[in-house]
């Protein structure tokens, strides 16, 4: 029997997708989300480090399955190697209902009014796709605060450097814990400007679920109180709430539908036991991750469309960016953890801009704890790995040992991207993605810049000893990607030069729209949930207002 | 994640193959391993236990980590048995020639010498034919890292003794209120 026709067909159930399943959904359209993983579970790998969606040494706790989902990974020389979520550079984050948003730290960060427009501030850096968005920060604020009350966000507004706000955040802030209280006294003490990190997680009882009993095993785990705010558990909820969005899990979406005129149909897609199927709509929004979604769209291939939707002008995949990750370690002689969960609670934006000589930056923050398996490899560089030393190390340092870091903005190029493999498939038989191409090499200076800067923080607290981390070679090739995955859509006014317009919908076509992190012009200098999720409200806004006409058209 | 049934059976074959394998052709069932011999097990306690000696903590042996990697190559990591297996067997051919005994029976010292070179590729290259030394290395401290480390559901970890050693309080508080399908 065919699936009843819908208005909406929205592939991926993660920050993106689930926004735009509720927008549409409460202004009745009907909507099927599909999602390839399942519902979250906390119970499944409780406490389990081993299978938390960071470690994954035994497997990833919210998905994707292993087995069914390589990737190919393409080195410069233009060797390629299937991979799995095990390997490292699968650019992995979730599969299942919240996708990231179950396991993540909750970081909830607003990018800066400077991260819209790097190219205006910078100029034009040889050797990069550095470009301004086609939206500001003052488009994207109400946006922000819907992200920030719909789904809940603590947080204050003593962060100096942070854009302009027309409302509170409807929770307060988290309080320091021991690590953030001594470390946030020295950076005061510096003339810099530490702040409480704003966090995706009810510091009160929010939403009809209550608030943070802050415990060590946060990022990379489901909350055991569910007072960590992600889709699965806001807007998703809300969105099947009123009778207009199915959420269809272990669904695997093969490709979109795409007619003679250049029209979207619907999808086809795999069900939970294998069976193809096809779904139709008046219209579809993807909203895979940036990895995901260029690949389905590059797999959509159709008569005006030869080499994928919305890809005529070989814009698809293109720009792949994440964040490296740089900073610094510090060993202290005295406890200076207490292991208050999660553990990040302060951070600086001291560093974002205006860095002399550099192209952006980046903001430094506390770390999540370290679990003691994790822990192992948090060593200088030269001590020992094994043995008695190993061991003294993990008793004498894990609550005296303090990290700052962050993500530092990468600088966009064209080289980096996803293409679909002409050979490896996955288990339903789809052929998979391929990543390729390096970073700028302007990353390194930002990380060199930023790790100096946590180094000088750290030794400044009465660290005894103090190494950098995350800097990267050279030559740094390996594409980017990972748990900040974004920019493989990239949003414009031109259509020669992007995938899609300032809401999200693809230039060619005008009833598929993207929604996720892939349409990300630049990454800013923060983690980019809380903008993935504005963006989306604004998009799903766009939508139904112009519903009608597009259908009609 | 359902497995469809052709999937599923794979899957099954798959683990219980490599199992039968081994008890019919190196007749194991006796050594209450999964796929390790006797003598390969002492061969890898001994390696774990001076990566993660015992001493006013327990060690690698106590937490039980030789459980753990039988129990993860088997369950996970089948392609990993060969590399315990050829390692081992490179070992102990190096140990016999050079020292006329099993690496097991030689003193703590000469045990971590031997470990310190072969993490380096330092021990002479003709015993390592069919394995490469440091890989080897790496792969039995990994797991055991994560046997010592991990959680105790994987079968290492006895009694929570490295969260004990790092004084974490477990198995952690479990509160309410946990979501299931969207509701
Ligand atoms: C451990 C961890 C910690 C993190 N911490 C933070 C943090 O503190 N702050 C922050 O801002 N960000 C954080 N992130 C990143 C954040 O989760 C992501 O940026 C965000 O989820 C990306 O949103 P998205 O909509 O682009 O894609 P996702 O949220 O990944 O959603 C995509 C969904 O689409 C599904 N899908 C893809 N293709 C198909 C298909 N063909 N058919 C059916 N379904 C499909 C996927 O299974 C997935 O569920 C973290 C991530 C992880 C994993
Ligand atoms: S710290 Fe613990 S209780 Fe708080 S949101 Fe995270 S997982 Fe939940």
């Amino acid at each position: 029997m065919a699936n009843k026709h819908v208005n909406v067909i929205i592939v991926g159930a993660g920050a993106g997708g689930g926004v735009i399943a509720k927008e549409l959904a409460v202004n009745g359209l009907s909507v099927i989300l599909f999602e390839r993983g399942e519902w979250p579970v906390y119970d499944k790998n409780a406490n389990d480090e081993l299978i938390s969606q960071r470690i994954q040494e035994l497997g990833n706790a919210f998905g994707p399955d292993w087995k069914r989902n390589p990737r190919v990974l393409i080195s410069p020389d233009g060797k390629r190697t299937t991979i799995t979520p095990a390997n490292g550079g699968y650019n992995h984050n979730a599969a299942c209902v919240g996708s990231g948003t179950v396991s993540y730290g909750g970081m909830a960060w607003r990018f800066m009014p400077e991260d819209f427009k790097l190219k205006s501030i910078y100029g034009h850096v040889e050797g990069s796709s550095l470009e301004d968005w086609p939206v500001t920060y003052d488009d994207l604020e109400p946006y922000y605060e819907k992200a920030e009350w719909e789904i809940g966000v603590s947080g204050d507004e003593t962060n100096p450097f942070a854009g302009p706000r027309n409302r509170p955040y409807p929770m307060p802030a988290f309080e320091y814990n021991r690590e953030a209280r001594h470390l946030s006294e020295t950076c005061k003490k510096m003339g810099l400007h530490p702040f409480p990190i704003p966090m995706l997680r009810n510091s009160i009882p929010y939403n009809g679920r209550p608030r943070c009993i802050r415990n060590r095993t946060c990022v990379g785990f489901a909350c055991p109180v569910d007072a960590k705010n992600g889709t699965q558990n806001t807007v998703i909820p809300v969105a099947m709430k009123t009778g207009n969005c199915e959420v269809k899990t272990g669904c695997m979406v093969a490709n979109i539908i795409i007619d003679e005129k250049g029209r979207a149909r619907g999808v086809e897609y795999f069900d939970s036991k294998g069976n193809g199927k096809t779904q139709t709509a008046d219209m579809v929004v993807v909203a895979g991750a940036a990895t995901e979604t260029a690949r389905l769209l590059l797999n959509s291939k159709s008569k005006l469309h030869p080499n994928g939707a919305g890809n005529n002008n070989d814009w698809v995949g293109r720009n792949l960016q994440g964040h490296v990750y740089t900073g610094a370690t510090g060993l202290f002689d005295f406890d200076i953890l207490d292991l208050t969960g999660p553990g990040a609670t302060m951070a600086i934006c001291d560093f974002n801009h205006h860095n002399p000589g550099l192209v952006g930056g980046g903001m430094l923050c506390t770390e999540f704890f370290q679990l003691p398996y994790a822990f192992t490899g948090n060593r200088p560089s030269g001590s020992a790995r094994w043995g008695k030393e190993h061991k003294d190390y993990q008793r004498k340092y894990y609550y005296r040992s303090a990290r700052l870091h962050g993500p530092v903005q990468e600088i966009p190029n064209f080289d980096s991207r996803i293409t679909v493999d002409p050979t490896v498939k996955d288990y339903w038989g789809i052929p998979v993605a391929a990543m390729s191409g390096g970073r700028h090499p302007l990353d390194r200076d930002n990380c060199i810049f930023l790790s100096s800067k946590a180094v000088e923080i750290l030794k400044e607290a009465g660290a005894v000893q103090v190494w950098p981390r995350g800097i990267p070679g050279k030559v740094s090739y390996s594409p980017s990607g990972g748990q900040h995955q974004a920019g493989t859509c990239r949003m414009g006014n031109d259509p020669k030069t992007s995938v899609v317009n300032p809401f999200g919908q693809i230039h060619e076509i005008e009833n598929l729209f993207v929604a996720d992190g892939s349409v990300l012009v630049t990454n800013g200098g923060f983690n980019p949930v809380l903008t993935i999720m504005a963006i989306a409200y604004r998009t799903g806004e766009y939508i139904v207002k112009n519903f009608n006409s597009i259908k009609s058209s | 994640m359902q497995y469809n049934r052709r999937n599923f059976l794979k899957h099954l074959g798959f683990i219980y193959g490599s199992l039968l394998l081994y008890s019919s052709c190196n007749g194991n069932q006796k050594s209450g391993y999964r796929i390790f011999t006797k003598e390969e097990a002492s061969c890898l306690i001994a390696l774990c236990e001076q990566i993660i000696p015992a001493d006013e903590d327990p060690g690698a042996t106590d937490a039980g980590v030789i459980n753990f990697i039988d129990k993860q190559t088997t369950l996970r990591f089948p392609d990993d048995e060969a590399i315990f297996k050829n390692g081992i067997v490179a070992l102990q051919a190096f140990c016999k020639e050079k020292h006329n005994c099993l690496f097991e029976q030689l003193s703590s010292v000469e045990q971590v010498s031997i470990m310190k070179d072969m993490e380096r590729n330092k021990l002479p290259g003709e015993y390592w034919q069919k394995a490469n030394q440091a890989s080897f290395f790496n792969l039995v401290l990994r797991r055991t890292m994560q046997g010592f480390y991990g959680s105790p559901r994987h079968g290492g970890n006895k009694d929570y003794v490295s969260y004990r050693m790092m004084k974490l309080d477990y198995p952690l508080l479990i509160g309410q209120n946990r979501y299931k399908d969207g509701k």
